[in-house]
């Protein structure tokens, strides 16, 4: 479960002061919360800060395809790409923490003179963490100092990124720690009762609130969006799921190749006993996967 | 192969040995998985008579395995898939005490029940009932649900045998009809559930029903719900109300159900969920009882939780 200190938010659902953090599993999870973020941010006239190697049509959310003047958006200012090296190294090419916080406060305090109405920050720190004279002390006092200028404002709004596998799980945790706020994809469904959000690793949902009836439609269509195999469904925050539901697992995890399975994680002491009172063996294809207690780790 | 199922009528526990020991090893010899449900002391003097065959009696306390007959049902299925190649040989005593009369009623539907869901099983059920100590009654329904009898001076075919489904009709037209004019009404309309399921939950905790068969009680209304949203004729309505310790809620619909349940619907265990008649097989599972009533008036399907 999420320690309760932390505000899991989607990524659209960002606000002014949030200061935020991404583990990202891969790269298609990456780009699903970093280009709303962009794309969000270009589309309601706000300036858009990205720190990267990268260039500017090659970033999430911008890529070929998309009817975006990019070329037009740097030349307003409205995407300002800022390479690390510009961003945060001294002459010497090492990191400097100080120099990150002045340039989030330089670049907050000019889309401000420019009349944006607030300023989204973006980078990927994990070049950081594995690259040389990597030292997670000054990391973790960068992200403080980034978090200090943009949690009292209320125009700048930042998404710190990392990916999962780049760094030992402490690093991750004292990184994490030093953000309030954990940011998500965007459900793929949310109607108040039933709520869907993509997984990425273990690869499946999060299924929240109650499955019923009335839902048993758009849970199918995202069952079926996702990649065959072994398809980890959290159930940890579903109140409710009718019998309907069930059986409705169960079609479609016979419908999956030989050696895919729908695992059932964190399943309520309700839900368990459910299906216990039914027989596993009822429901081919579905296989119990981790507990409630052992849902502890890294969000 | 056909069940062989045969009520015992016994005097005494000297009288009981006497045929559930030969019984019994006669299992053990076909090679059959064999197991004994009885009731102290029957069980005890079971244990030590057969000592001598070790663990190879599987002996199980009729007080902890009669507690519901849904679920009595399921964990006989469950033995008998789980022995499959090898059949089944089963000293089946059920208990008859401390039921109320609609309890009562569905012990003896499920001794006829038995006859249907392991008709083809190829399993031995010896049902031993105490002819000195039970109610007649109890003794008059044995005959009734039971093909075969071993009785002071008859050991065979027993004529007063009558099929499961006319059986259970019978059962199904001793329900009651009668609501309360008390009861609580919720209208079923649109096809979303979650406010029944709010005013279901709330009145299961208000009743004083323990949360998770609470939560069962809300699944299986659901359900109910559910199924007459789809096959149901509106009006379609939920009542709850008291009854002794049960909280009641019942489900009905202004349909006819052509060609109507069967006597037997949602008692067989299904193989799996993606098969008919999962649904209210479970919901039979989550309640206490649950009560199946469709006439020309419409469906009506009664659940009683304590």
């Amino acid at each position: 479960m999420d320690t309760s200190w932390f505000a899991k938010r989607p990524v659209s659902a960002l606000r002014p002061g949030d200061h935020g953090w991404l583990a990202y599993t891969s790269q298609e999870e990456r780009d699903r919360v970093i280009g709303p973020f962009v794309r969000e941010g270009l589309e309601t006239t706000e300036k858009v800060v990205y720190v990267t190697d990268l260039p500017a049509d090659r970033l999430p959310g911008l890529g070929r395809g998309r009817p975006i003047d990019v070329d037009a958006l740097v030349r307003s200012s409205q995407l300002r790409v800022i390479t690390p090296r510009e961003a945060c190294l001294d002459r010497r090419g090492t990191f400097e923490p100080a120099k990150m916080a002045d340039t989030v406060a330089r670049e907050l305090g000019s889309a401000f003179g420019q009349g944006f109405r607030a300023m989204r920050l973006t980078t990927d720190h994990s070049w950081l963490l594995n690259g040389p004279g990597a030292d997670l002390g000054r990391m973790v006092g960068c992200e403080h100092r980034v978090g200090d200028t943009v949690s009292p404002s209320t125009m700048a709004m930042a998404i710190c990124q990392v990916d999962r596998h780049a760094c030992r799980p402490a690093e991750l945790a004292a990184l994490r720690d030093t953000h309030e706020v954990l940011v998500e994809v965007n459900p793929e469904f949310d109607d108040g009762i039933l709520k869907i959000v993509r997984t990425f690793e273990p690869d499946g949902l999060r299924v929240e609130g109650e499955l019923d009836a009335a839902r048993h439609s758009v849970f199918a269509d995202q069952l079926l969006r996702l990649r065959p195999g072994r398809i980890h469904l959290d159930l940890s925050r579903l109140g409710f799921i009718d019998l309907g539901g069930l059986h409705l697992l169960a079609k479609h995890a016979t419908r999956l190749p030989a050696d895919a399975a729908l695992i059932l994680d964190h399943l309520s002491p309700d839900l368990e006993s459910i299906i216990d009172m039914v027989g596993w063996h009822r429901l081919p294809g579905l296989a119990r996967g981790r507990r409630l207690a052992e849902t502890e780790g890294i969000a | 192969m056909a069940l062989e199922h045969k009520a015992f009528m016994y005097r005494g526990t000297e009288d009981f040995l006497s045929v559930t020991v030969p019984y019994l090893r006669s299992g053990l010899e076909r090679g059959q998985v064999v197991i004994a449900v009885a009731r102290e002391p029957n069980l005890t003097a079971l244990r030590d008579v057969l000592a001598p065959h070790g663990g190879a009696v599987t002996y199980f306390d009729s007080a902890v395995f009669y507690k519901h007959p849904v679920h009595t049902l399921r964990d006989y299925q469950t033995i008998v898939k789980q022995s499959a190649p090898r059949t089944v040989c089963a000293l089946a005593e059920p208990v008859w005490q401390g039921w109320d009369e609609r309890q009562t009623l569905e012990w003896v539907r499920y001794e006829s029940l038995i006859n249907v869901v392991f008709g083809e099983s190829g399993a031995r059920s010896l049902c031993p009932y105490d002819a000195e100590g039970l109610p007649p009654r109890i003794l008059a329904e044995a005959r009734r649900t039971h093909p075969l009898l071993l009785a002071p001076g008859h050991d065979g075919a027993n004529g007063d045998y009558i099929d499961p489904v006319r059986f259970g009709s019978g059962c199904d037209r001793r329900f009651s009809t009668d609501r309360p004019a008390g009861a609580e009404y919720f209208s079923i309309d649109g096809d979303d559930l979650h406010a029944l399921r709010v005013f279901v939950g709330e009145r299961a905790l208000r009743h004083g029903l323990a949360r998770q068969k609470a939560q069962n009680l809300v699944t299986a209304a659901n359900e109910v719900a559910a199924n007459a949203l789809q096959h149901g004729t509106p009006p379609i309505g939920l009542w709850t109300w008291r009854d002794g310790a049960d909280l009641v809620c019942e489900i009905g619909d202004h349909g006819f159900w052509r060609p109507g349940p069967d006597p037997l619907t949602g008692f067989i265990p299904p193989d799996s969920a993606l098969q008919r008649g999962f649904g209210l097989w479970t919901v039979r599972l989550l309640v206490d009882l649950m009560e199946l009533r469709a006439g020309w008036d419409g469906t009506f399907v009664r659940l009683h939780c304590a």
